[in-house]
């Protein structure tokens, strides 16, 4: 049985895309990626799966069960993690939390102190007083206290620092290791290649792609630029994408040896390199160039 | 029972307020019913003075201050009026609350269906509502039995708290229902004042001029008003049907239409 599964899921708001033909299919106990630009869809998706929105065509379920007929029977098993976190200021950390467990019918207080002593929170603080990153912690605890059976992230990092990231990190692939679903939403590539098993690509409503992380990494894309210092040279190596020259600038994207890049560099007097991680946005552009630009890349090949 | 217990210790100390002040101030002003009984001959010659239509306007044409219910019933008005704008604030706050502080989407993640969320918050305020009317005609009742200075009609004392308790529940359900559509904080006491105060002038302009009579229909303060009570003892029955639909009605759109809803915050 599918953690999650969608068919041909579409929203519109009004006239403005939502989501248009999602299909997806999350397997029990993957760790599943949803990445994509800001306004792709992502939480229009999750807020679908969730009940929050009805969708205007299409099915969604989560364990076998209908996201619009058994929302609260789906609910004893699902921990959400939202993006933008706002809980009732006139609560404690502590009234808050209890509160989200009563409705589970379970003692998790156990839990909840196990939980907040690792993502060092005080309990006894109102809500109010907290920051943004607090407030997370919050939302973390909250999500998993009743040990759901399928985690819905949507972009959870956020206001964590590196260090608390690391540990939600860990508190994730423990609750994976004892059978949980995560299905992990976030536009920052990095992060969902450090989790995630399978990732599905979004992009203007739409998936573009379901890949296996595997793949991805197979794949490893770098920006580079150089600054030459003789602008007749030229650099030519197999795996270059998306070249732009500017003078004595140039700048694309490399997916081939990084070996043999350096090599052919080593041969060039240059001014100045740099390596970076692409953005989303450069990943997606090589993936899903559209075809002018990929008539311009053969050419540029060439 | 979460929810229901949640929404009792949330709007507990709104209860307490309105509740205090508005039990205070109508003891308050029962207290002076003594002062106005002995001088009551006076006061009917002064209100002779005033303009017929305004009298009737507000229900004042056929009390005499020398009774007490009589009495009682023109400063109850000013106490519905008040009532009733609590009883709608509670009705359009309750659920729109979450809407506006963006807790919808924790209470949605819970196992618990949008029915569930209704049905407790609409008992909460049935709960907060009823204790209101119970403890303001127990204050009322011993104040009554305090300085009274000749028998009343029970009756008359019971069908007169029975229309503010129908009163607030019309307001209050009706409120539900638009904070369905209206889910803004900041809109809630101009909704609430608005729509109270509204009606309440409707009904003086109803009684004032005869081509507005048929006004009557829009306004809950006409259907139980109390000078009309404390004259005929009686709720009319016509009244009492529209009250009865209005509330249902309200109450059924609101599980209808919440029910339907994209939530998105």
């Amino acid at each position: 049985m599918n953690a999650i599964e969608t068919k041909n899921l579409t929203k519109y708001y009004g006239k403005s895309r939502g989501i248009i033909d999602v299909n997806l299919e999350v397997k029990e106990g993957d760790v599943f990626g949803f990445i994509g630009p800001n306004g792709a869809g992502k939480s229009t998706t999750i807020r679908t799966l969730l009940g929050f929105i009805f969708p205007d065509s299409g099915k969604a379920s989560i364990f076998g069960m209908d996201c619009l007929k058994e929302q609260a029977k789906i609910k004893m098993n699902v921990g959400y993690l939202p993006s933008e976190v706002s809980y009732y200021d006139d609560m404690t950390v502590k009234e808050l939390l209890l509160y989200s467990a009563k409705f589970y019918k379970k003692d998790c207080s156990n839990r909840i102190n196990e939980l907040s002593e690792i993502l060092e929170l005080d309990l006894n603080k109102k809500i109010d007083s907290l920051s943004y990153g607090n407030k997370k912690k919050v939302a973390v605890i909250q999500s998993l206290l009743h040990e759901p059976k399928l985690l819905i992230l949507d972009e959870p990092t956020g206001g964590l620092d590196p260090l608390m990231q690391n540990r939600f990190f860990e508190i994730l692939k423990e609750e994976n290791r004892k059978g949980a679903t995560i299905f992990f939403s976030s536009h920052i590539l990095s992060e969902v290649q450090k989790m995630c098993n399978r990732v599905a690509i979004v992009k203007d409503g739409k998936i573009l792609k379901v890949e296996t992380i595997d793949k991805l990494r197979g794949e490893k894309h770098r920006k580079v630029m150089v600054e030459l210092k003789n602008k007749d040279d030229i650099l030519a190596v197999p795996g270059m994408r998306n070249p732009e020259r500017n003078g004595n600038n140039l700048q694309f994207l490399y997916s081939g040896d990084i070996n043999d890049l350096l090599k052919k560099l080593a041969l060039m007097e240059i001014d100045n390199l740099w390596l970076e991680e692409p953005s989303l946005e450069e990943i997606f552009m090589h993936y899903y160039e559209s075809k002018i630009t990929n008539a311009l890349t053969e050419f540029c090949d060439r | 029972m979460t929810i229901f217990l949640r929404e009792l210790k949330r709007n507990r100390k709104g209860f307490v307020i309105w509740t205090l002040c508005l039990v205070l101030s109508n003891v308050g002003m029962m207290l002076m019913y003594p002062t106005f009984a002995d001088q009551s001959e006076e006061y009917q010659e002064l209100m002779k003075k005033f303009p017929k239509e305004m009298l009737e306007g507000l229900g004042m044409d056929k009390l005499n201050f020398a009774q007490i219910l009589d009495y009682f019933a023109y400063i109850f008005l000013y106490i519905m009026l008040f009532g009733a704008a609590y009883a709608m604030i509670l009705g359009v706050s309750i659920i729109s609350r979450e809407e506006n502080e963006k807790t919808i989407e924790f209470l949605l993640a819970k196992p618990v269906t949008r029915n569930g969320i209704i049905t407790q918050k609409i008992m909460a305020v049935l709960f907060y509502i009823t204790l209101f009317n119970f403890i303001f005609g127990v204050v009322d009742f011993i104040t009554f039995e305090a300085i009274k200075k000749s028998d009343y009609s029970m009756e008359t004392f019971m069908l007169l708290h029975t229309g503010f308790y129908l009163l607030q529940l019309t307001f209050a359900a009706v409120g539900l229902l638009i904070s369905v559509f209206v889910t803004k904080a900041k809109a809630v006491y101009p909704i609430a004042f608005g729509a109270v105060l509204g009606t309440f002038f409707i009904n003086i302009a109803s009684a004032i001029s005869d081509k507005l009579a048929n006004l009557k229909y829009l306004t809950p303060f006409k259907y139980v008003n109390p000078s009309n009570i404390v004259d005929k003892s009686l709720i009319e029955i016509e009244y009492l049907a529209i009250i009865f639909i209005v509330i249902a009605l309200s109450v059924i759109l609101t599980y209808v239409f919440y029910n339907r809803k994209n939530i998105s915050v």
